[in-house]
């Protein structure tokens, strides 16, 4: 496994690892305030452009105690731990927070934020969930268009077309980076572990963005290539698990069950990286775009759209990256992917692509035991490529 | 020192679990007589609905807000999903349906309304697989949840549960993509700036206008379905039987603020069928004239709901629809009257002034927003002090539904509301909307006595 040792990759490393440390400490040296954002379709850009630092708030890895008495308990480990941090004051360093997603467990959330930071600004543009009607996109520009005025009274500074193009482009160009090491990864040029991978993803939701991709900038150019993978490994495509990352030592452990990750439609992943904000016409009607076209190029279940299917771009992603079977990440109490999953088996089923579903919790791995599921699954799909075929 | 065990030991002991006793407890309640009409009008409706395939009718299933005035003006048959698993769960029948959402694949842990309504559509599906015959419940007629007719549209109108909408995104993916689905966007309230409020506030003025062009929308997207102009004097004739029977439910309603209380929230449940989906005619306004009329008659027999009322609580949560009739006995037994509850009086065209006959769009619209799970955590704060006001409400019970997030969303933040505005002592119990493995009678009963004794600690200090 290709170890992506360097200065850099420390910084990143330590950001993803303590992301509220990081908007503290860039707050105190610029002065700045920092605004914080919820998965998963929010566009940072807008806020960027206004000088401030927009924060996808994260999970974190503090156990659950005073969020206990805030969100019930069938609520999503993410939903709950950003409960917890509002409650016990993890999030102060936020001056505002804005969201677009309609999630009813994230909204819990956001109320609890509500009731334990009653000064600090919450701002709800939701963007419409069912994507092909003929006023989707008008009812997207138009909460752009709301976000931009929320943004500018909590900042005090007015969001220009020029400034907001400067900040499109620079988060296109963070974007297209990290596709390259999810690209070099699947063409098996880069041996990279998922850990590493999610490291990259999850620290450029929280650094300033150009700071982030200097700092890509400094990886890439300092990897050695070609690192091909022993035949022996199985490839897999990890799949689910929306908002929050799914932990590292996860990622490890299915690693070490002789995996090799080649590609994933994770949120902490490919999913976010998926789709640029077009760089011409206007910059905010950009934005509306990038939302609207991001499920196609990544369909979500969160959303609803007739002309998409989650489960065919799933059978496309394994197609192009060779993967031979499916580990569906799902986050424990997440309706849309509880929802969706049943479709996602069904169409692998038919194609006879072997699927585990894995059920992650806030507190508490089960390692053991799922180390047995994930040695059976790749057991099972080492002897179906040597399976002869008979004479029928 | 030494203890002399001896007293205790020769003591004989009550082992006996607690259902058992509950059981053989008299029963105090004493419900509404009105309302074993509903449940006649409502067998009924779902009677015809099993048949209108073979009457040639267009079927659409929908979920969520009360879309059905229109579909009646379109002469459409409407299934309204949650409607009818919550029928399965009262009788006691969704376990086949539960049981093929679970075959096809969906997890225990998602909403019971949403499982159970998609095992009947797997259920459907299949009929239709197998008989190539458009009409379902031939494969086996004695199972109530394979009965449901096949669609030949969805419409999803969801106010407040995201799940809502991906659902219905669902069961058109469970039918093949096959029959077409039209989405109404219905925005939450959710206070953004600072003069929203309930019905009040930009948010409030400017929402209901987006609502109602999608409301345009979907009369011509069913003009397309049916092949016929939409009847927009039957729309407001509808709502104009609507608009009546619910001045009535909230005026019947109100008079349930005399203590003792002469019916109770479960009452109201049990007319929730008849204002919710059920047929806009006269007989729905006689249905609530004669809820009224006998609720005027036992305040003037002074017959009360509850024997004995000592306790008026507030029901905040979804129903548990496995338990109705246990429920009501439950809490009745501790001389408790549950008067009220968000569900019953917080939903459900429970705000007739808004619906003008020659707009009715628009009422329909504001009608859709208020949802009970619509509403920021400020507007929610708002009604649920409201009502304890309005019916001197002693303490609170909180159905902590297990696959229902959204009725549960604000409900430990709420508890403390009110404790701390008005000092009203509450408790939660472990229940769902549709599955009734999640019911927890202990949890229920232990809550419930310490709540009282509370109470009774309160007023003695009075």
């Amino acid at each position: 496994m290709h170890e992506l040792e360097s200065v850099a990759f420390s910084v990143l490393e330590t950001v993803a690892a303590d992301p509220i440390g990081y908007a503290v400490e860039w707050k105190r040296r610029t002065g700045r305030p920092v605004v914080g954002s919820f998965p998963m379709n929010f566009p940072s850009e807008i806020v960027h452009a206004t000088g401030a630092l927009p924060v996808i708030v994260q999970e974190s890895r503090t156990p659950i105690t005073e969020g206990r008495s805030l969100l019930p308990e069938f609520y999503c480990s993410y939903t709950r731990s950003v409960a917890d941090q509002a409650a016990v004051g993890e999030l102060d360093v936020f001056d505002a927070f804005v969201l677009a997603d309609h999630c009813v467990q994230l909204l819990g959330a956001a109320d609890v934020i509500r009731w334990a930071k009653p000064e600090t600004p919450m701002h709800f543009a939701q963007f419409i969930s069912s994507m092909d009607d003929p006023w989707s996109g008008a009812q997207v520009r138009d909460k752009v268009a709301s976000l931009r005025v929320e943004v500018e009274e909590i900042v005090g500074v007015t969001v220009t077309p020029e400034a907001l193009r400067v900040s499109i482009r620079a988060f296109n160009a963070n974007r297209h980076l990290l596709r390259r090491f999810y690209d070099l990864r699947k063409t098996g040029r880069l041996r990279v572990s998922a850990r590493q991978l999610q490291v990259l993803v999850k620290s450029s939701m929280v650094m300033e963005i150009t700071e982030h991709t200097q700092l890509l900038e400094s990886i890439l150019s300092g990897l050695e290539l070609p690192s091909e993978p022993p035949d022996s490994l199985v490839r897999l495509h990890l799949s689910g698990h929306f908002c929050a990352p799914p932990r590292p030592e996860l990622l490890d452990l299915i690693e070490e069950c002789g995996v090799l990750v080649v590609n994933d439609d994770l949120y902490h992943g490919t999913r976010y990286i998926s789709t640029d904000v077009p760089e011409d016409g206007d910059p905010f009607d950009a934005l509306a775009t990038w939302y609207l076209d991001r499920n196609v190029s990544a369909p979500c279940g969160t959303r609803v759209q007739r002309n998409v299917d989650w489960d065919s771009y799933l059978v496309d992603s394994l197609d192009d990256s060779g993967a031979d079977g499916v580990i569906t990440l799902m986050a424990k109490f997440c309706e849309p992917l509880m929802l969706y999953y049943p479709e996602l088996r069904k169409v692998l089923d038919a194609r006879d692509i072997p699927v585990l579903l894995i059920e992650t919790e806030h507190e508490g791995l089960a390692a053991e035991s799922i180390r047995t599921r994930v040695e059976t699954f790749v057991e099972r799909i080492r002897r179906q490529k040597l399976k002869v075929p008979t004479l029928a | 020192m030494t203890l002399d065990l001896s007293l205790s030991t020769k003591q004989s002991l009550d082992l006996s679990p607690t259902r058992t006793r509950t059981l053989e407890v008299v029963d105090k309640s004493n419900r509404l007589k009105s309302t074993s009409l509903g449940g006649k009008m409502v067998a009924e409706y779902w009677d015809n609905i099993f048949t209108a395939k073979e009457r040639g009718k267009h079927v659409v299933w929908y979920n969520g807000t009360a879309l059905n005035p229109i579909f009646q003006a379109a002469g459409l048959e409407w299934c309204h999903g949650e409607a009818f698993s919550a029928r399965l769960a009262a009788m006691h029948l969704e376990g086949p349906a539960q049981q093929a959402g679970e075959e096809y694949g969906y997890i225990a842990e998602l909403c019971s309304y949403a499982r159970t309504h998609l095992g009947c559509a797997v259920m459907t599906q299949k009929g239709i697989t197998e008989k190539q015959s458009g009409i379902v419940g031939m494969v086996d007629q004695e199972e109530l949840a394979s009965k449901l007719p096949s669609p030949d549209f969805f419409v999803n109108a969801y106010a407040g549960c995201s799940t809502g909408q991906q659902w219905d995104a669902m069961t058109y993916r469970v039918f093949g993509k096959d029959f077409p689905i039209f989405n109404v966007s219905l925005p939450m309230i959710w206070g953004n700036k600072k003069d929203s409020g309930y019905l009040r506030g930009t948010e409030w003025e400017k929402t209901p206008l987006y609502v109602e062009e999608q409301l345009k929308k979907l009369i011509e997207f069913i003009e397309y379905q049916t092949k016929k102009p939409f009847d927009w004097d039957a729309l407001s004739e509808n709502m104009s039987y609507i608009k009546r029977a619910s001045e009535l439910r909230l005026e019947a309603m109100a008079l349930c603020a005399a203590a003792p209380t002469p019916a109770t929230y479960w009452d109201w449940v049990a007319s929730i069928a008849p204002i919710n989906f059920l047929p806009a005619n006269q007989l729905l306004v006689d249905y609530f004239q004669a809820v009224k009329d006998e609720i005027q008659q036992r305040i003037i027999d002074n017959i009360s709901a509850v024997q004995n009322e000592r306790y008026r609580v507030y029901f905040d949560g979804i129903m548990n629809w496995n338990k109705l009739g246990f429920l009501t006995r439950k809490f009745a037994e501790f001389d408790v009257a549950v008067v009220a509850g968000r569900y019953t009086h917080d939903s459900f065209w429970q705000e007739p002034q808004l619906i003008d006959l020659d707009r009715p769009l628009l009422g329909m619209a504001q009608h859709y927003l208020i949802c009970p799970i619509n509403h920021g955590l400020k507007i929610m704060e708002e009604l649920l002090l409201k009502r304890c006001d309005e019916y001197a409400i002693d303490g609170i019970a909180f159905h902590s539904t297990r696959t229902c997030r959204a009725m549960t969303n604000p409900q430990h933040i709420l508890a403390r509301t009110a404790e701390r505005d008005r000092g009203i002592k509450s408790f939660s119990f472990e229940g769902d909307v549709a599955d009734a493995a999640f019911y927890k009678d202990e949890s229920l009963e232990s809550g419930l006595v310490a709540m009282l004794e509370s109470i009774d600690q309160q007023r003695a200090k009075v």
